[in-house]
């Protein structure tokens, strides 16, 4: 395994009165796909939240290309690029100007900045609808523009929190598609699903957690042992505790 | 600098392209005009109207002419304490030497028929016991041992012009600064909860500080704009518009000292509203937090209203909002500026302004704005 890109060390969280995560640790490296699993309430958007600076653990430590994320958020933050579920776009904005604003704010230089936007443009296949206002798209359009401007920067490390639960079959498909592409550019991709079936064939590694705690990690083949599928290991490694 | 511009350039594309903020701006701009032509309209009519008088009995010679002169018309009734009632403004019952007169004091146009009856009684009056001292070879002048001559230290329509630009202006400076600015503002913040964009916004390495900082710019232009729009608007129509008599304008003191303000309140407003709509969940919410801002602002500017002569001292200046609108008040009033008030008033809006920058400012950096949305 290439060296860590995202190291995730003995992570504690607690939000309002509930413990979300009990000591969590994990490392992904660069060119893999990182399957984050777990049932809803894991603790997995918990802990990607952490990694990329927007919640600060209560004990532990996370360290995101050698930086970390306590001491060093913004530069955290200019290597990692996040896609929810949650297509949130500036609706008033067409398509290229939501993906120049954030193409901005991560500090993308103004001689760079078409140049940046219309790779990314093409690389999506999104020419077509560049121009178009943001409220006028489809979901899968939307959740386009939303991996556009969470890679325009070029981040090392791309983090995809239940990507397709919102969208249908194709749209799914395609991001499936760029996270595999990504892996090939040599990225850190860390995959956060409830969708295990996904996870089996999408992710090298995966580190599965249940109430905030890690049951298993490893290469996928390992912590399916001999099990069916992941869903039947999970289900017997959650059933044993 | 570049990253604060760069999410004020953004913030006013999406403000421009938001129908709600376009309609505001028109509203702002098409309202005062119109409430103008209203009270132009009112008041010259209430100074044409006549006012019916029910009477009985013989009327004194000539005083039917000057009353009918005065606007009000007589009209015989049988009863005329029951006609006053309902059926005329005034009920009057004429005596050889005495007048009994009945009104209802909660009809304005009885208060103003009653006004006009008191003032042509006492002029005819006054024209009788003339007439009678003269017959008896008696200078008429006994009548009035002390003369007086009035000099008005300014013309007295302007200072009514005047008068009514400062009871009207600081509510309109106000209510536009607070209103023009609300939709932008909550779009902003809770907006972007409730579009789900905030967590992408906060992911940039752009501090969360420079954001809000350029959410707030672009928040007090658009105040600016729809206070200057309004305004504008208004004294454009005074210039076309007569109001009691005259044409009223704002001098250029006062101009200035009323653009001062507007961006000292823009400022703070746009921190107030921004830091509320950080707290709500969504932009309904939002509004629903805004709306006892609008009754803590226009307090202030109600104390003109029911105290115009009020001469607070130096320490009145330091509360929001009251020091603006007393300022404002003396500059169009008295068209001078009291530079220690002046000055306070500054520093007093300047630090209600920072106040509510670093609470909006603590509130948008906290998890749990993320953890709610």
């Amino acid at each position: 395994m290439s060296p860590a890109a995202v190291k995730v060390d003995r992570l504690e969280k607690t939000l309002g009165k509930n413990k979300v995560l009990r000591g969590i640790s994990m490392e992904a490296a660069s060119g893999e796909i990182f399957g984050l699993l777990g049932p809803n309430g894991a603790g997995k958007t918990t802990t990607l939240r952490i990694v990329c600076t927007l919640l600060a653990p209560d004990a532990g430590s996370v360290q995101v290309l050698g930086f970390d994320t306590m001491s060093a958020p913004e530069e955290v933050r200019r290597r990692v690029g996040v896609v929810t579920a949650d297509i949130g776009v500036y609706p008033r904005l067409s398509a290229r100007e939501n993906i120049s604003y954030f193409a901005e704010l991560s500090g993308v230089a103004d001689g760079e900045l078409k140049g940046r936007v219309d790779a990314v443009l093409n690389r999506l296949d999104m020419t077509s609808f560049a121009n178009q206002r943001a409220e006028s798209l489809s979901s899968g359009q939307r959740q386009k523009v939303a991996i556009a401007r969470a890679i325009v920067h070029d981040p090392a490390v791309l983090m995809f929190d239940e990507p397709t639960s919102n969208l249908d079959v194709l749209a799914s498909r395609e991001i499936r598609n760029f996270m595999v592409e990504s892996r090939g550019r040599g990225k850190c991709v860390i995959f956060s699903t409830h969708v295990l079936h996904d996870a089996e064939r999408l992710c090298d590694r995966v580190t599965i957690l249940h109430e905030g705690s890690v049951v298993a990690t490893g290469p996928t083949a390992e912590v399916r042992g001999a099990h069916r599928d992941l869903e039947d290991a999970f289900l017997e490694l959650v059933e044993k505790r | 600098m570049k990253t604060l511009a760069i999410v004020f350039r953004k913030e006013m594309r999406e403000i421009f392209r938001d129908r709600r903020t376009l309609i505001a701006l028109g509203l702002a701009a098409l309202a005062t005009p119109t409430v103008l032509v209203v009270i132009s309209q009112v008041s010259t009519k209430t100074a044409t109207q006549t006012y019916t008088v029910g009477y009985s009995g013989d009327i004194p010679t000539g005083l039917d002419i000057l009353l009918t002169a005065t606007g009000l018309t007589l009209e015989q009734v049988a009863d005329p304490a029951a006609a006053a009632k309902q059926q005329v403004d005034l009920g009057v019952v004429f005596q050889p030497a005495e007048i009994d007169e009945w009104y209802d004091p909660t009809r304005q146009s009885a208060q103003i028929a009653d006004t006009r009856l008191q003032t042509v009684l006492g002029q005819y009056n006054a024209a009788k016991a003339a007439a009678a001292l003269q017959q008896r070879g008696i200078d008429p002048g006994l009548l009035n041992p002390l003369q007086i001559k009035a000099h008005p230290l300014s013309s007295p329509v302007t200072a009514a012009g005047n008068a009514f630009l400062s009871f009207f202006l600081p509510y309109i400076l106000i209510t536009m600064v607070l209103t023009g600015g609300l939709s932008a503002a909550l779009d902003a913040s809770a907006g972007e909860r409730e579009r789900k964009t905030l967590e992408s916004l906060l992911l940039t390495p752009t501090p969360r500080s420079r954001i809000l900082l350029g959410k707030i710019l672009a928040v007090s232009v658009i105040s600016l704009v729809s206070a200057i729009a309004a305004i504008g608007s208004m004294l454009l129509a005074l210039t076309q518009i007569p109001l009691l008599g005259t044409h009223v304008s704002l001098s250029p003191l006062a101009a200035s000292v009323m653009v001062w303000l507007a961006i000292l309140l823009a400022g703070c407003f746009s921190s107030v509203t921004l830091a509320l709509g950080t707290l709500a969940k969504n932009f309904r919410q939002g509004q629903a937090f805004s709306t006892p801002l609008y009754f803590i602002t226009i307090f202030p500017a109600s104390i003109i209203l029911f105290i115009p002569d009020f001469n607070p001292n130096l320490a009145y200046y330091l509360i929001p909002i009251l020091n603006a609108v007393l300022v404002l008040r003396d500059a169009i009033v008295h068209n001078s500026v009291a530079w220690p008030a002046l000055g306070i008033t500054t520093a007093s809006l300047v630090a209600t302004g920072l106040i509510c920058w670093f609470a909006a400012l603590r509130l948008f950096t906290r998890e749990t704005l993320l953890i709610r949305s």
